[in-house]
């Protein structure tokens, strides 16, 4: 009894173990595929219960607030106020599509919208699953953008959807360059969820509270031009080779719910089709 | 029973990406499915502990998009090692639940960043133990302690009323 159990734990590690080499040498996109297979329309059920759950909660809510202000007129405030809350978040959500699409139209480039069902946010990994996969042709590594600016890229296509890695994502890295003085470098995640900029300070290269950041569009993979965020904190080494800058990043990554996916050619210059204000 | 146990771990491991962030404090979000194996390897052993977190480790593998098979792989071993002591521990008060899942969370922690770094996982030490696993394991802790202390109630309600 006691080998049964020891000879589970083994076969179970052992699974485990080969799994994980053979993803280490790039065979890790089939069983991705069938696992995706079950995990994605269980994320897309289960985002949109907990859209709703959270409609319901606000509509509670309000609902007290009213309350406590009019008594005798409870029942027509609930009632209005839940039409309301229902044709706000409508309005809300039309506006954010409108926005979406004008940008999109506006783009010298090929791009796919894509609607946020899932965020792994635990400090490891942070990712955004967008429902476009395999069938909407959409490449590995496509920069995924909003009209704010640059969210991240494509890491892993999946039958109906694919992982967005964040720019926050402690493994992210992305080529910037300062608006203002054009000094480049590198911007990172870190495991605290905040961005930072990476680069040599030499003269006339220094960078300043409050300048923007935008892609450097070295390497092709990212247009260039895309804001990346504003410099929220400067750390300076003294003589050391590199100095770091913290930045307040372009994008709310945590409430965006509709990004575009840069699917066709990536050699352009958009800094004039975003607000830096830089 | 177990159809339904089976779905609580996978349905729930499926649905840890999109519900945790909206249990997050200051950005530090629990891990359910850890407390989940926990909670059903103390219960009912080592072999269900060990094919739980294999099973919900996969899930939440696939679902992150991270390498499939780490989470699996310590979570199967966190599942096995708590149900093989279950029996010799004694959980039913909170001052041993808290730092209990405390010390699971960050142990569970450290084996995956070790698992990580053969695979060139990039980040410091320091950094990825400050400010992702401590305050997960903090509220995995907390978290995990209120679950037992329902679960309790309401198996005491249920007892009463039968």
């Amino acid at each position: 009894m006691k080998i049964r159990k020891f000879a589970l734990l083994v076969s179970v590690v052992g699974v485990c173990l080969l799994l994980l080499t053979l993803q280490a040498r790039g065979y890790g996109a089939s069983a991705r595929d069938l696992l995706a297979l079950v995990t994605t329309p269980v994320q897309a059920g289960v985002a949109r219960a907990h859209r709703a759950a959270f409609g319901i909660w606000d509509t509670y809510r309000d609902w007290k607030n009213v309350r406590a202000e009019n008594r005798r007129l409870r029942d027509d405030n609930q009632r209005l106020r839940v039409e309301a809350l229902r044709v706000g978040e409508t309005t809300d959500e039309n506006r954010r599509l409108r926005r979406l699409l004008a940008f999109q139209e506006r783009l010298p480039l090929k791009t796919l919208s894509g609607e946020v069902i899932a965020r792994d946010w635990g400090g490891w990994i942070r990712s955004l699953t967008v429902n476009r996969g395999r069938g909407d042709h959409v490449p590995r590594l496509a920069a995924v953008i909003s009209p704010e600016g640059l969210i991240g890229r494509i890491v892993d296509v999946r039958p109906g959807a694919s992982i967005v890695q964040v720019l926050t994502d402690p493994a992210s890295t992305v080529g910037a360059h300062v608006v203002r003085t054009r000094a480049s470098g590198i911007v990172e995640g870190d495991p605290r969820g905040t961005l930072r900029f990476k680069y040599m300070a030499r003269g006339g290269t220094g960078i300043e509270v409050g300048d923007v950041l935008v892609t450097s569009g070295q390497g092709a993979l990212f247009p260039r031009g895309i804001p990346i965020g504003r410099v929220r904190v400067i750390d300076d080494r003294g003589s050391a080779l590199f100095h770091y800058a913290v930045l307040e990043p372009a994008v709310n990554f945590a409430r965006v719910d509709e990004v575009l996916l840069v699917t066709g050619d990536t050699r352009h210059d958009l800094a004039t089709y975003f607000p830096t204000d830089g | 029973m177990r159809v339904l146990l089976a779905l609580t771990v996978f349905g729930g491991s499926v649905a840890h990406a999109t519900l945790a962030p909206a249990l997050g404090i200051g950005g530090v979000t629990p891990d359910l499915p850890l407390i989940v194996v926990v909670l059903l390897a103390l219960r009912r052993g080592p072999e269900f502990g060990c094919v739980a977190g294999f099973g919900a480790g996969l899930l939440q593998d696939a679902a992150g998009g991270g390498l499939i098979g780490v989470q699996a792989l310590t979570k199967a071993v966190i599942g096995f090692v708590i149900g093989a002591a279950g029996s010799r521990l004694s959980v039913t008060q909170p001052l041993v639940q808290v730092p209990g899942l405390v010390l699971l969370t960050v142990a569970e922690g450290l084996v995956r960043f070790a698992l990580l770094k053969v695979f060139r996982f990039p980040a410091a030490f320091g950094d990825v133990m400050l400010y992702v696993v401590l305050p997960q394991a903090l509220y995995n802790g907390f978290l995990g302690a209120a679950l037992v202390m329902g679960l309790a109630w309401f198996q005491s309600l249920r007892a009463r009323a039968s």
